[in-house]
Order: structure tokens, then C-alpha cells, then sequence
């Protein structure tokens, strides 16, 4: 299971063709920062850190903490909200997308809330979140969930949608019960789409809980990017940025992993 | 116990009264164990005929019947094996035959007892684990078949079933076909656009009239075939070569060809 995990981050690191023209523009990235920095002093420490303060940051927020705890305390944190907004926002939202697709009435039912909620920005529910709900963990479930919930629905319901009639014909031929037909025909059929609302479901709930985070948290990456901007504090504001960019790629990894486990069927007959 | 009869059925698409009149009057009978073929012109209305009988489409007017009694829905008494196969791509071959089984709730070794014989009988069973994709197409209808037969329905419904292969492997499908309806009658509904096939296959092949569709013609070809003992030819292209065969196929061939030539008025 490690060892795939592994296989698996490393892959997300270099996939493709072209794994040395990767390296070497990374490489050229960090020379470039190098120069800029520490040997012309173009950009001064005030405005983005050199490669040396960026370490010294991290060596601080790891060993002394920094906003009340380690990194990993950080990062954990905020894993555990993404993960549990977006469990939340999947286990509602898939169902209810696959349900839309199925039965037009409920499509009618649910589609004039939908025409209203969804042209706010999922961040606007963020300051009634916290007016209910505190400072605490549930506010930003919930507005991770509020933002993770609407990819999700609206791919499902599309992933119904376009199945090919003949499919679900050929189940209703065979004497398909009503509950048997949604999981084992329905939902595979719509999985491909389904995996896509995933994906886009798993980006906002990350974007949320930044932003979130930001606003109002005591704990967690986007409290120590507040904190570090409050101290003016360039070196810790880049560890929170790209720790930020290193969860919310690695969780993405591990959903490609699971959507390439799940759709192997699928993926196999697309090649 | 597998009867089907059409009596004065009309089929119309749209709203009605100014919908597409698809089918018009249509009246056919076909006795248990009878294989019935239907031809005619693209878009005269065969794939509705049939899928009236499948319960995917409600007449207009008039009545479907199957055993006597009304057709309203689906059902496993009447299996449809469809042009573009409609298996489920995320079943193995053996999930794919097994579903229907599992939807009557039989027990497992019985369902296994039959899946295999399924396999078997049309010649899967080292594929009994692969996905449809992995299949040529003629393997991936010999699995819609399979997953029809294992039903044992009262009533086969087929719409040119062998319309997406390469000619030799229609052959193959058509000898393996007969081979099974000899063995085992069904009540099958079969369309095709193939003269050939629809003679060398059917007891009565049903000639239908360009849209508005109507029957023009039912011929029987069981007589025939019996009297001049087709059967003693296991390969089609010796049967295709018999003079009764030829006559029989150039009188469809004409009488279709009528309806071309009207469309060009
Ligand atoms: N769902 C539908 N809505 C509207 N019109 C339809 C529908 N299904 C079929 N038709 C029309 O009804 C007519 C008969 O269609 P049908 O598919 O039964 O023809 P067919 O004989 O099977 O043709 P082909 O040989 O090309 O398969 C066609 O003109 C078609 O356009
Ligand atoms: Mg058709």
C-alpha cells in the first residue's frame, strides 16, 4: 500500500514524456529565485524571501512552532476539515446528482434552489458560517461543504444524463430491480462524470478552506499565512503557500489513484 | 406460451395528431417457438415493431400482445439482444450473463451451472473473465446473446443483431444461430436488412412498406425449407446456392425494391 502510494506521488511528480525538461525548468525556477534574491537583491527580503530565509522559516515553524504549533499540527489540521467537508459534500452531493439525473421531478423539484445558490460564490457563506457557527471546526465543514457540494451534484446529474439509452434498457430487459439498477448500472455508468465532479469538488474544498482559514482559525495552514502576513513575515508566508500546494496536490494524487482504480474498465477501453 | 400478435397497431412520434406516423395498421401473428423475420426499407418502423414487444414503447393505437395478455413493461420473459450489444463495459463477460440471473434470485451454484453452459454454447468460455472491450465484436454479441439466453425467455427479440460485424463472422453468428434455435426453440422477432440472412433464419419473413410502415408481404419460408430440406446443408452457402432459396430471395429483393423505387417518385 506504501509502496504504491509512493509509485503513485512519484508518478504525479513526473508523469508524461518529458520528465527531464521538468526537472530542469524546476531546477532553472530556483536558480532564478536564487539570482533574483540573494545575488542581485532585485527583490528585496521585504517582498518575497530568499532561499535562505524560506529555510529558516521552516526550520523555525518545525522545531520552535510557529501560531501556536508545529507544521505537521498545521497541515494535519487542515487535511482533517478538507477531508471531512468533502466526505460530506460527496456523500450528499453524488446521491443527490445521480437521483436529478434519474427522475425529472426531482430535477424540478431542486433546480430553482440550485438557480439560486449557485451563482454565490461559495466564500460569500463564509462570514454567515462563522456568525453560526463560531471560529471552530464546523463553520469551515460547512462552507467546504457548501463549495465542494455543487461540482459534485451537477456531475453526477450530468453523468446520468448522457447514459446511453440502450444501457439502461438492456438492465430494465433483464428484470433489473429499482435499487440494484442505481448501483451497479446507474452509478458505474455515470462514474466517469462522477470522478470529474470529484476533482473539481476537491479543488474548491481546498480553495474554501484557505480562504476560510484566512478569516477566522486558530489552527491550521491558512491561520499561519494570516498570522505570517500579520508579523510581515515573507519567509513564513512562502512555507504556508507552497505547504498549502503540497496537500492540496497530494490529496489530488491519491484521488487519481482511487479514480483509476475505480474506472479501470473505463480507462482501459479509451486507450 | 411465447406468442406474439400485433393487431391493428398505429405508431405515432410527437404530439398527437401532428406527430410522425411510424407505424400504420399493423397486424401480425406469430405462434410459440416461431421465428419471425422482418425486413424493409430504413426507417419503416422495425426497431418500434420490436420495441413495442420489449415494453420500451407504447402503441398509439391498437394492441401488443405477448401470450394474450397486453405488453405495459420490460420484462426478462422477453430478452432483447440490441444492434450495438448494450452491455454493461464495467462487467466482466461472466457479470454480464450473470445479472439476469441474479435478478430472479437463483441460487448460486445454479447460476454458475448455467453461466457456464451459456459460455460454452457460445464458445466464451475462456473469456468468461474479460471485459467487453477486450472483445472483438463478434465475441461482445455472442456475449448479448448469451445474456438473452440464459434467461431461457418465452420470447427472443432481435434487432439486426448481426448488423455491426464483418461478413465472416455473420456467417459464423447465423450457422451458430440456427444451430441454437434448432436445439432449443424459441419465439424469436428478428429484424435485419439482409435478405439472405432473414430467409436462411426465419420460418415467416415479414416484408414492411416504406414509412408509413405497413406489412406488405409475409412469406413462409418453413414450408419450403422443409419440403426441399435445407436442413441437410450445414453450411449457408450451400443452402444459398439451392434454387428454392434463390427464388425466394430475388422475390423479396423485388418487392423490396418496389418501395425503393416509390421513395423516387
Ligand atoms: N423516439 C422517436 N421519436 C421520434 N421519431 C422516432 C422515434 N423513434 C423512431 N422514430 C421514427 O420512426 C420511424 C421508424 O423508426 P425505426 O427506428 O423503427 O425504423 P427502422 O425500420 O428500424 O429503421 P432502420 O432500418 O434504419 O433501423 C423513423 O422515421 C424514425 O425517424
Ligand atoms: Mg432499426
Amino acid at each position: 500500500m506504501l509502496k504504491a502510494l509512493a509509485g503513485g506521488l512519484f508518478l504525479g511528480l513526473a508523469p508524461g514524456r518529458k520528465p527531464a525538461i521538468k526537472v530542469a525548468t524546476l531546477a532553472a525556477l530556483i536558480g532564478l529565485w536564487f539570482l533574483l534574491t540573494t545575488v542581485t537583491g532585485a527583490v528585496t527580503g521585504g517582498r518575497f524571501p530568499s532561499p535562505a530565509e524560506f529555510w529558516t522559516s521552516l526550520v523555525q515553524i518545525n522545531t520552535r512552532g510557529y501560531a501556536g504549533a508545529g507544521l505537521v499540527s498545521h497541515a494535519l489540521h487542515s487535511v482533517k476539515l478538507v477531508a471531512m467537508g468533502f466526505l460530506v459534500a460527496i456523500a450528499t452531493g453524488v446521491p443527490l446528482g445521480l437521483w436529478m439525473g434519474w427522475s425529472r421531478k426531482v430535477e424540478a423539484l431542486v433546480n430553482p434552489v440550485f438557480l439560486i445558490i449557485r451563482p454565490i460564490p461559495p466564500l460569500a457563506w463564509i462570514p454567515l458560517a462563522i456568525l453560526w457557527l463560531g471560529l471552530g471546526d464546523a463553520a469551515k465543514i460547512m462552507v467546504i461543504w457548501f463549495s465542494a457540494f455543487v461540482p459534485s451534484v451537477i456531475n453526477a446529474f450530468t453523468g446520468v444524463r448522457n447514459i446511453d439509452r440502450p444501457v439502461i434498457e438492456a438492465a430494465r430487459m433483464l428484470g433489473t430491480p429499482r435499487w440494484r439498477l442505481i448501483s451497479e448500472v446507474i452509478a458505474p455508468a455515470a462514474s466517469p462524470m462522477i470522478f470529474t465532479g470529484l476533482r473539481l469538488s476537491l479543488q474548491a474544498s481546498w480553495t474554501t478552506l484557505v480562504a476560510a482559514e484566512l478569516v477566522g482559525a486558530l489552527v491550521g495552514v491558512g491561520f499561519v499565512l494570516n498570522m505570517a502576513q500579520q508579523d510581515i513575515y515573507p519567509g513564513m508566508i512562502l512555507v504556508g503557500m507552497l505547504t498549502v500546494g503540497l496537500l492540496g496536490w497530494g490529496t489530488t494524487v491519491l484521488l487519481g489513484m482511487a479514480e483509476r482504480r475505480a474506472l479501470a474498465w473505463n480507462i482501459a477501453a479509451r486507450d | 406460451m411465447g406468442s406474439i400478435s400485433f393487431s391493428h397497431v398505429d405508431k405515432i412520434f410527437g404530439p398527437q395528431g401532428s406527430g410522425v406516423k411510424a407505424l400504420d395498421n399493423i397486424n401480425l401473428d406469430i405462434a410459440d417457438r416461431e421465428f419471425v423475420a422482418i425486413v424493409g426499407p430504413s426507417g419503416c418502423g422495425k426497431t418500434t415493431c420490436l420495441r413495442m414487444v420489449a415494453g420500451f414503447e407504447a402503441a398509439s393505437a391498437g394492441e401488443v400482445k405477448v401470450n394474450g395478455k397486453t405488453v405495459t413493461a420490460p420484462g426478462p420473459d422477453r430478452a432483447v439482444v440490441f444492434q450495438q450489444f448494450a452491455l454493461f463495459p464495467w462487467k466482466t463477460v461472466r457479470e454480464n450473463i450473470d445479472l439476469g440471473l441474479r435478478n430472479k434470485n437463483l441460487p448460486l451454484a445454479e447460476r454458475d451451472g448455467l453461466i457456464s453452459s451459456a459460455l460454452k454454447l457460445m464458445s466464451l468460455e475462456s473469456h468468461a473473465d474479460a471485459f467487453p472491450h477486450q472483445l472483438s465484436g463478434g465475441m461482445q454479441q455472442r456475449v448479448a446473446i448469451a445474456r438473452a439466453y440464459v434467461l431461457d425467455p418465452e420470447v427472443l427479440l432481435m434487432d439486426e443483431p448481426f448488423g455491426a460485424l464483418d461478413a465472416q463472422t455473420r456467417v459464423v453468428m447465423q450457422e451458430e444461430l440456427v444451430r441454437l434455435a434448432r436445439r432449443n426453440p424459441r419465439t424469436v422477432l428478428f429484424i435485419t436488412h439482409a435478405v439472405e440472412e432473414a430467409v436462411y433464419l426465419a420460418d415467416r419473413v415479414a416484408i414492411m412498406t416504406r414509412r408509413p410502415g405497413r406489412i406488405k408481404e409475409v412469406l413462409d419460408i418453413r414450408s419450403i425449407r422443409e419440403a426441399e430440406g435445407w436442413d441437410r446443408h450445414p453450411k449457408i452457402e450451400d443452402v444459398m446456392d439451392l434454387e428454392s432459396f434463390v427464388h425466394l430471395r430475388t422475390h423479396i429483393w423485388k418487392t423490396l425494391r418496389e418501395e425503393k423505387d416509390f421513395q423516387h417518385v
